[in-house]
């Protein structure tokens, strides 16, 4: 293809299906889950307070469920329900896996805090996150069926993600940023073709929490131990 | 097609019936008389003649195993039949299309209603005959009217294979597809030194490079031309819906923007058949409007096209 031919393609060339379809993702999945979704509240609400815990096993456990957490979003919705109407969130979907996967190598090689998170900001911030971003969805599809919910929507559960960069140290948080990036990147530019303006939060959020997470991080709060 | 002809043109007529007692205006040509014939335009060099508007596929039937959205898509299709349509166009390209129109054919048992065109897109030059066979299976056809290689994703060795096709009698029809004015030039070799029986390009009231190359050598070549982008991908709605028609519209057979998106396009001698995409019912109806009526003559498509210039 000459370079002409490329220029010829715009974002929206990539885009294969519709606002209306992709909305109906987050009803549909909701429907087939129910009621299981309350596992995924459970463990949204639950992980702050684990991380704030002095025991190193609940600790770890409150990493543990990020890593569930992300591979279950990864699998569930964007491999399974995203991905037969769009081909690149089947390599998201297993990325998610992965993400999930490196999080719970990381925990079990010493790349997870150790110590108790001692600000309180992370856990302001973490709830804004799986409190608000789930109605975006809603704003958008003007259907409470479509919460997009921590541990089951990618975009929320990406953005609470990004918060956790201030529990991992040393080169796992680097191997922890890219999917990050690109997911936000990628989502963005999708949400952005299909107007979906309440969508685009989410990505900006998460590019903005990656920043707040490790400003939380150990090297810069002041650590107890 | 000569069997189902008179059932279909029942059903025809029935949603025809329909459609003119909602809104009586829609089917009076210029002479006032009400007109109920659809458009046909014959396919070159064949004893056989389609409607001059189809149906595309890209993005509005991609919807998954949403049930919800596929029963509704069905209803976009069986609009689409109803009122005389039967060229529907998709491609392996179009994520979970394929099956949606298959299982739309199923519930609509309307499989001998269809004049199928896919695509083959594949940069395997010797998939062609299992990418044509895979569609199949997805729409639930034996075999398709129409192949075409996508956007001249390895043409060669496709063709040859669709050559044999032909001649064999797995497939009726043959053709070659771009779009947005992507590599006319190779487009026009091809065009020039193969046997093809359709090409499928772009062209509608705003993009109208191919006038002047393409077309021409469609009608001195014998070939069918299916356009797609009709409404350049629905830009044309958001651009002009909130503009008025001109007062001269009813004079060239339109009375909304899509008939006069379409039938500028029909209108044309090289096109055969113009494939609009919508997820809409309500949409479907003013779509299938421009295949009845009056068509604008040589002036009047050129006031189309100014009138949509000086907007
Ligand atoms: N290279 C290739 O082979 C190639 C490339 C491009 C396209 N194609 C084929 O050509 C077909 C048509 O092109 P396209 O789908 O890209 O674009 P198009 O038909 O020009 O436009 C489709 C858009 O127009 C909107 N629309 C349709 N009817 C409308 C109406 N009456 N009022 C308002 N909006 C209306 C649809 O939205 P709603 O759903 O809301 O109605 C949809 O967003 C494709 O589906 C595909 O089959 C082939």
């Amino acid at each position: 293809m000459s370079g002409a031919d490329w220029l010829s393609y715009s974002l929206q060339d990539f885009v294969m299906f519709g606002p209306q379809v992709f909305l109906r993702l987050f009803v549909r999945i909701n429907q087939d889950l129910w009621p299981w979704q309350v596992l995924a509240v459970v463990a949204a609400i639950g992980i702050p307070v684990l991380l704030f815990r002095q025991k190193r096993f609940e600790r770890r456990l409150a990493v543990g469920l990020m890593a569930v957490a992300w591979a279950v979003s990864g699998y569930g919705f964007l491999v399974g329900y995203f991905g037969p109407i769009n081909w690149p969130a089947v390599w998201f979907g297993w990325a998610f896996v992965a993400q999930g996967v490196l999080l719970a190598a990381a925990m079990f090689s010493g790349g997870v805090r150790e110590a108790a998170l001692p600000s309180g900001r992370f856990v302001a911030l973490w709830l804004i996150v799986v409190c608000g971003l789930p109605w975006l969805a809603v704003a958008e599809s003007g259907q409470w069926q479509a919460l997009a919910l921590f541990g089951i929507a990618p975009g929320t559960t990406a953005a609470a993600g990004a918060l956790i960069v201030a529990v991992i140290t040393g080169p796992w948080r680097w191997l922890y940023l890219p999917l990050l990036v690109l997911w936000s990147l990628f989502s963005a530019a999708m949400f952005w073709v299909l107007q979906a303006w309440w969508l685009l939060v989410a990505p900006m959020a998460t590019l903005f929490l990656v920043g707040a997470g490790s400003w939380l991080s150990p090297r810069t709060a002041q650590s107890p131990d | 097609m000569a069997d189902w002809f008179s059932r279909r043109q029942f059903l025809i007529n029935a949603g025809l019936a329909g459609l003119a007692l909602k809104s009586p205006s829609l089917f009076a040509n210029t002479s006032g008389t009400p007109s109920l014939s659809p458009i046909m335009r014959r396919i070159p060099g064949a004893n056989e003649s389609i409607p001059a508007i189809g149906m595309g596929t890209w993005i509005t039937f991609n919807v998954g195993g949403d049930e919800q959205l596929v029963a509704q898509r069905t209803r976009v299709l069986k609009t689409f039949f109803d009122l005389g349509g039967t060229v529907v166009d998709g491609s392996p390209m179009y994520g979970t299309a394929a099956d949606v129109i298959g299982e739309a054919l199923d519930s609509l048992d309307a499989h001998d209603r269809i004049f199928a065109a896919t695509k083959i897109w594949t940069g395997d030059e010797s998939e062609t005959r299992q990418e044509a066979a895979r569609s199949g299976r997805r729409w639930g056809l034996d075999q398709f009217d129409l192949l075409q290689v996508h956007n001249l994703l390895g043409w060669q060795g496709h063709l040859e294979t669709l050559k044999q096709m032909k001649a064999n009698g797995d497939v009726r029809y043959i053709g070659i597809t771009t779009s947005h004015g992507r590599r006319h030039r190779e487009f026009a070799q091809i065009m020039e030194r193969e046997p093809l029986d359709f090409v499928q390009l772009t062209y509608n009231v705003l993009d109208r490079e191919v006038e002047d190359r393409l077309l021409p050598l469609a009608r001195e070549r014998g070939i069918g031309v299916i356009v797609n982008r009709p409404f350049q991908g629905g830009s044309l709605f958001r651009r002009f819906q909130s503009e008025p028609l001109p007062g001269w519209a009813g004079e060239a057979g339109v009375s909304n923007w899509a008939e006069f998106f379409l039938k500028f396009i029909i209108s044309h001698p090289a096109v055969t058949c113009a494939i609009p995409a919508t997820s809409k019912v309500e949409h479907m109806k003013e779509n299938m409007g421009a295949l009845y009526g009056a068509l604008p003559d040589a002036d009047q498509r050129q006031r189309m096209a100014d009138y949509v210039g000086s907007l």
